[in-house]
């Protein structure tokens, strides 16, 4: 009688453990074929080469050849720098302008929706266009930048054949870009702060910087990390407004790793050296968000103990 | 000398007029609550005193200067909020001291002043935590050790209990009550509650769609309600109304359902005044009781219980006045002993004494010159 009563429930369990693995099994399938088998064939790659003297023979095993090469290959480390370069720029850039941004959208406007549009409009601006408008603004002889330059009384500027300049010229246009994705999170991270905290602060007596120190910025701390590991995830990938407004150039002053791993891959067709590339990419990506993820458990985890 | 002077002050949004025209002094030490049901105007009183709010016209004075330009800050008040409003990334003590920080003070003082407010309120042993691990009543405790280690010249306190269970709040509202009388503050306090406002004002501003109705003691608002309004808003249960007419010579009050009441001697020339005139009848349930031996001023009616609600200490029995259809109803505080049973008839005491009458339009209470 005893085990009789017990077995059903651990027939129960088996067939509710069953059972879950099979509500399971759909995503799991699914992002096993677009994640995990994506990712897998992209190492197996990165391990193969072609001959290119030989292309009938099909790729060949090499393992870690392709990322040796790499670490020999000064316009990787080049366009690596010149990543780290826009990200160092640009994360902290974005940052500092989308929060003014939406520091003025959370203003009480009589009327929200202009303000709100003027800050969806840049997100919602494809990057290749931003990057043609920008490029055209930066045009030596028409655009718009060399016109107020010149109105001002100084020199026009070769702007996207100077290399720093052209640095300078991709970095505010992808500032101008992010920056508003970033007033957006930044403004919905605003929003959750209670009105009588403010209230609380000027009757305790402090002036509205100090409120925004002591209220605004610590309250906002979550959005701004959130912010901050995706502008930096997608500054890793910077491709589209550097290939848009120089190609890379002058020479390949201002390509970037992703610029460098499309011309490898698609220019080159070297699928095994390109595949390396994006694979110590992704180990970039990886590094920094870590760093980030692991500030963030840091300070929540020593805010809990006090 | 008073504290806290408001003059004519009106609050408008727009073509909207909220309040309209308040004047009142509270008194250095006094205890001040502003009562009323949500959209009076009382919140938006209380903030405009704070500075949270703009005046549109009049004049608010605190201690002698006229601070209607003054920003929060400079208006020398501490407020506690609803939702306390404590600062969720700053331990207790840091929340307790950041007024005083911002004011620049040193800090030995910031550590005495704290220490003896988290004292009085009983939560030094919370002062190194965070918001987020206190209970409701230990924030609301936080919230005003915040505003006493401030010394302000007046304390304003907006709804404070209302996100408190019952008991809690009741627990608090002696708390409270103990702090004024420990510290002697001015203090301005709004609530919904009656309750808090019986308990805890020296005085009770009543207000009604951004007008004062009534400022008076606890004693006055209950036994002497300027209007309909405030006797039905005060007590629980409230005041019981009745349409009635007033008789020939005011020596009778006429009832709906046919009742008619004898009006006590002393109260003839009063109602004489308004002899057939329509007005509203009142009378407060635990002057309804039942009738035992006849007694003076004390009217002895035929009814019948309709509905029976036990407190323990007391039973609050629905009582219909007379069988006709249009009989009016009366909730009567009664003992337990009387074993009321729904259906059962009743012989009931009105203590006439005790009615007042208001006018059936207007809701102004109609008073004799004796009171």
């Amino acid at each position: 009688m005893n085990t009789t009563a017990t077995n059903p429930s651990a027939n129960k369990d088996l067939s509710e453990r069953a059972l879950g693995a099979l509500l399971l099994a759909p995503a799991a399938l699914l992002l096993a074929v677009i994640v995990v088998y994506p990712i897998a064939t992209l190492f197996w790659t990165s391990l193969t080469s072609v001959d290119p003297n030989n292309p009938q023979a099909g790729a060949a095993f090499v393992g870690f050849d392709n990322y040796l090469r790499a670490f020999d290959d000064d316009r990787f480390w080049h366009s690596t720098w010149n990543t780290i370069l826009y990200i160092v720029v640009t994360v902290p850039g974005a940052l500092i302008v989308g929060l003014g941004l939406a520091l003025l959208a959370n203003q009480p406007f009589r009327v929200k929706w202009p303000v709100r549009l003027g800050l969806l409009l840049p997100w919602a601006l494809p990057l290749v266009f931003a990057g043609l408008i920008f490029r055209w603004f930066f045009e030596y002889n028409t655009g718009v930048v060399n016109n107020w330059l010149v109105a001002a009384g100084i020199e026009p500027m070769q702007w996207l054949s100077t290399p720093t300049l052209a640095h300078w010229a991709i970095s505010l246009t992808i500032i101008w870009k992010a920056s508003s994705f970033m007033a957006l999170m930044l403004l919905a991270g605003l929003q959750t702060i209670p009105k009588s905290l403010y209230e609380a602060a000027e009757v305790d007596g402090a002036s509205k910087w100090q409120q925004f120190r002591e209220i605004t910025l610590p309250m906002l701390r979550p959005a701004i990390f959130v912010a901050l590991i995706f502008r930096t995830i997608t500054a890793v990938q910077t491709f589209d407004i550097p290939y848009a407004m120089t190609g890379g150039g002058p020479g390949d002053s201002t390509e970037t790793l992703a610029m460098y791993i499309h011309k490898t891959t698609l220019d080159f067709l070297d699928f095994g050296y390109g595949s390396a590339l994006a694979a110590l990419m992704f180990v970039i990506s990886m590094v920094a968000t870590a760093g980030y993820l692991r500030y963030t458990r840091r300070s929540t985890s020593r805010s809990g103990e006090d | 000398m008073s504290e806290l002077s408001l003059r004519k002050v009106v609050k408008a949004y727009g073509t909207n007029r909220v309040v309209h025209g308040v004047d009142l002094e509270v008194r250095s030490g006094e205890f001040v609550v502003f009562v009323g049901p949500s959209g009076c105007g009382k919140s938006t009183l209380l903030r405009m005193i704070a500075g949270l709010e703009e005046i549109t016209s009049g004049e608010i004075v605190i201690g002698g200067t006229v601070v209607n330009e003054l920003p929060p800050r400079s208006r020398d008040i501490a407020m506690v909020f609803q939702d306390y409003a404590l600062y969720p990334h700053k331990s207790v003590f840091e929340n307790m001291a950041f007024g005083l920080r911002l004011r620049k003070r040193p800090e030995h003082e910031i550590n005495a002043r704290v220490a003896e407010a988290a004292a009085v309120l009983q939560i030094e042993h919370l002062l190194q935590r965070k918001p987020r691990e206190l209970s409701g009543g230990q924030r609301q405790r936080v919230a005003m050790g915040r505003a006493i280690v401030r010394q302000p010249k007046a304390f304003l306190f907006d709804e404070p209990l209302s996100n408190l269970d019952a008991l809690l709040r009741a627990e608090m509202r002696v708390e409270i009550k103990k702090l004024h009388q420990k510290l002697g503050n001015t203090i301005v306090y709004v609530t919904h509650d009656q309750v808090e406002a019986m308990t805890l004002a020296d005085r009770i501003v009543v207000l009604q769609a951004g007008n004062l109705i009534q400022v008076d003691t606890p004693d006055g608002i209950y036994n002497r309600p300027a209007a309909k309004f405030v006797a039905g808003f005060t007590g629980s249960p409230p005041m019981n109304f009745l349409a009635a007419r007033v008789g020939e010579g005011g020596r009778t009050l006429h009832l709906a359902g046919g009742i008619d009441l004898p009006v006590p001697a002393r109260r003839v020339a009063e109602c004489a005044r308004h002899a057939g005139r329509e007005v509203t009848f009142g009378l407060r349930p635990e002057h309804i009781g039942v009738a035992a031996a006849a007694e003076p001023d004390v009217a002895r009616v035929r009814g019948s219980v309709v509905l029976v609600e036990p407190l323990g200490s007391d039973t609050l029995g629905l009582v219909r006045l007379g069988d006709r259809t249009d009989a009016g109803e009366m909730t009567g505080r009664f003992s337990p002993d009387a074993a009321l049973r729904p259906g059962q008839p009743i012989d009931v005491a009105l203590a006439l004494s005790r009615f007042h009458l208001f006018d059936d339009k207007t809701g102004v209470a109609i008073r004799g010159a004796d009171w």
